[in-house]
């Protein structure tokens, strides 16, 4: 059988040359918050990297994530990446259907038992027998356990499949968890969001390709290059912050001169991602940008934490509440108090874990 | 509504800047290069643009078009590059001040040296054998 080709070869029939790839890495690089001088060694590794094999299954989802990713830009670099993941199974996306989409799925794990990655988005309903959402008559419980034994890795895409997320939300009727609940003895990569920013998913794939592992990840299995500061950290608005001065309504002077978000609600200084670096569409803009706050939706339980007008700083926003009010009190304090809940997610998925799974519970 | 993109921030223009003069320091005395993201730090385009300006244009500028364009040009300092990389979509991938003699990205490939021996061998072989036909 032939060795697999590898991607510089790939490059080289398509007529790239390695500044090309160089380029990619210097760009991926500064995506993965890598430092710049390590690009010609991901560029090395990526000429010699062959192609990955994902299997990606939907559970308890809307497909928004997957909606997302595919309009991701794609430069042709990022494309050419993803040919590098063989995407083996996603049932949106396959051809096939039925028990060919089912063999299809055997034959690709078989055929990669133990290196291959699998990929879910949306949330496990975990109450009665998971009868909640079944494929091909399996519940969503059934499948992540069968497929994840033999992964190298579980990536959790979206709030839903990281945390839960929307259908979790009180009063979780299905028992709703995200896959970090269930599974446990597997490395997880959680690229929370609603939706996630894709530039994290290509960053997460291109650094597993290019080295043959994760990237570092924060204390929630977060990539740290993408989530390892917040909105607030990152945000153009910030030193409006800094001078206090706020926008108190969508239309006020404040707003029209573009001033923070703060007392509208804007949870920033507690929300972890990327989107005020790598914005969306394209690069295009991201909410704050746009004239609205943040609503946190990469967060836990954001659904439940009060109104997304609420000002971190009171009200009845008891969800955010500890961040919060250290965020109002100036900025070192916001940024300590930001660091602590990331640090401490123990007492926050205690709180926020009261419907227990009961798969043992058959409907 | 104001032009938020109009706010620049002069203290960290100058700390930018005296960290690329100590990164230049260290290119003199120990031949370490160097570079600074750009995107990574929370800099306004304001910011940005009066980074270029202080840093000015020096004698070179090169075009490169390698899966999207990028520009480079030596700033008026000797040594430190502004560097920009697009996609071909034309969307900015990489803004990076680059502390070396000359930016990595400029200099041949080993590989692609090789490549373009062949080819270029391959064109002279034809060549000949054009020639020879033709005498």
């Amino acid at each position: 059988m032939d060795e697999p080709e590898t991607l510089g070869s790939v490059l080289k029939r398509r007529g790239f040359s390695r500044r090309s790839l160089l380029k990619f890495a210097i760009a991926m690089t500064s995506s993965l918050a890598l430092p710049p001088s390590i690009a010609p060694l991901m560029a090395a590794n990526l000429a010699r990297a062959k192609r990955r094999s994902v299997i990606w299954l939907s559970f308890q989802e809307c497909t928004g994530c997957l909606e997302t990713l595919l309009r991701s830009s794609s430069p042709t670099i990022d494309s050419l990446i993803f040919d590098f993941i063989s995407l083996d199974y996603q049932e949106s996306l396959m051809a096939a259907a039925g028990t060919a989409a089912e063999r299809t799925l055997r034959e690709a794990v078989a055929a990669n038992k133990g290196e291959y990655l699998l990929a879910i988005d949306g949330s496990i309903p975990t109450k009665d027998g998971g009868v909640y959402s079944l494929t091909g008559g399996r519940s969503n419980f059934d499948m992540l356990m069968e497929f994840a034994a033999d992964a190298k890795a579980v990536l959790a895409i979206g709030t839903c499949a990281a945390y839960g997320g929307i259908p979790k939300a009180h009063p979780n009727p299905t028992g709703a968890v995200g896959v970090e609940d269930l599974v446990t003895n597997k490395p997880i990569v959680n690229i929370p969001g609603c939706p996630p920013v894709p530039e994290v998913l290509s960053g997460v794939l291109v650094h597993f390709v290019s080295f043959g592992n994760l990237p570092e990840l924060d204390d929630r299995k977060r990539p740290l290059a993408y989530f390892g500061t917040t909105i607030h950290d990152q945000c153009y608005r910030r030193p409006f912050y800094d001078q206090g001065k706020f926008a108190k309504s969508f239309d006020d002077e404040g707003a029209r001169q573009g001033w923070c978000l703060f007392e509208l609600g804007c949870k920033g200084p507690v929300t972890h991602n990327a989107c005020a670096s790598l914005k969306w569409n394209s690069g295009t803009s991201f909410p704050i940008e746009s004239g609205h706050g943040c609503i946190g939706c990469s967060e836990p339980d954001f659904w439940d934490k009060g109104s997304f007008y609420t000002s971190l700083a009171g009200g009845s926003s008891t969800g955010w509440r500890n961040a919060g009010i250290a965020a109002a009190v100036g900025v070192a304090g916001g940024a300590a108090a930001a660091l602590s809940a990331r640090r401490k997610p123990g007492s926050e998925s205690a709180e926020r874990d009261p419907d227990k799974p009961d798969l043992d519970k058959q409907p | 509504m104001t032009d938020l993109s109009s706010f620049s921030d002069d203290g960290l223009v100058d700390a930018l800047l005296m960290e690329v003069a100590g990164m230049l320091g260290r290119l003199i005395d120990r031949g370490e290069t160097a570079t600074v993201d750009l995107r990574g730090l929370p800099l306004s385009p304001a910011c940005i643009s009066d980074l270029e300006k202080r840093l000015g244009h020096g004698e070179i500028s090169v075009q490169l078009d390698a899966a999207g364009r990028s520009e480079i040009h030596e700033t008026g300092f000797p040594g430190v590059w502004w560097t920009r990389h697009c996609d071909e979509a034309g969307r900015l991938i990489a803004l990076l001040i680059e502390v070396a003699t000359v930016p990595d990205i400029l200099r041949a490939d080993p590989a692609d040296l090789a490549d373009g021996l062949q080819r270029l061998a391959g064109a002279t072989h034809f060549a000949s054998h054009r020639h020879a036909r033709h005498a």
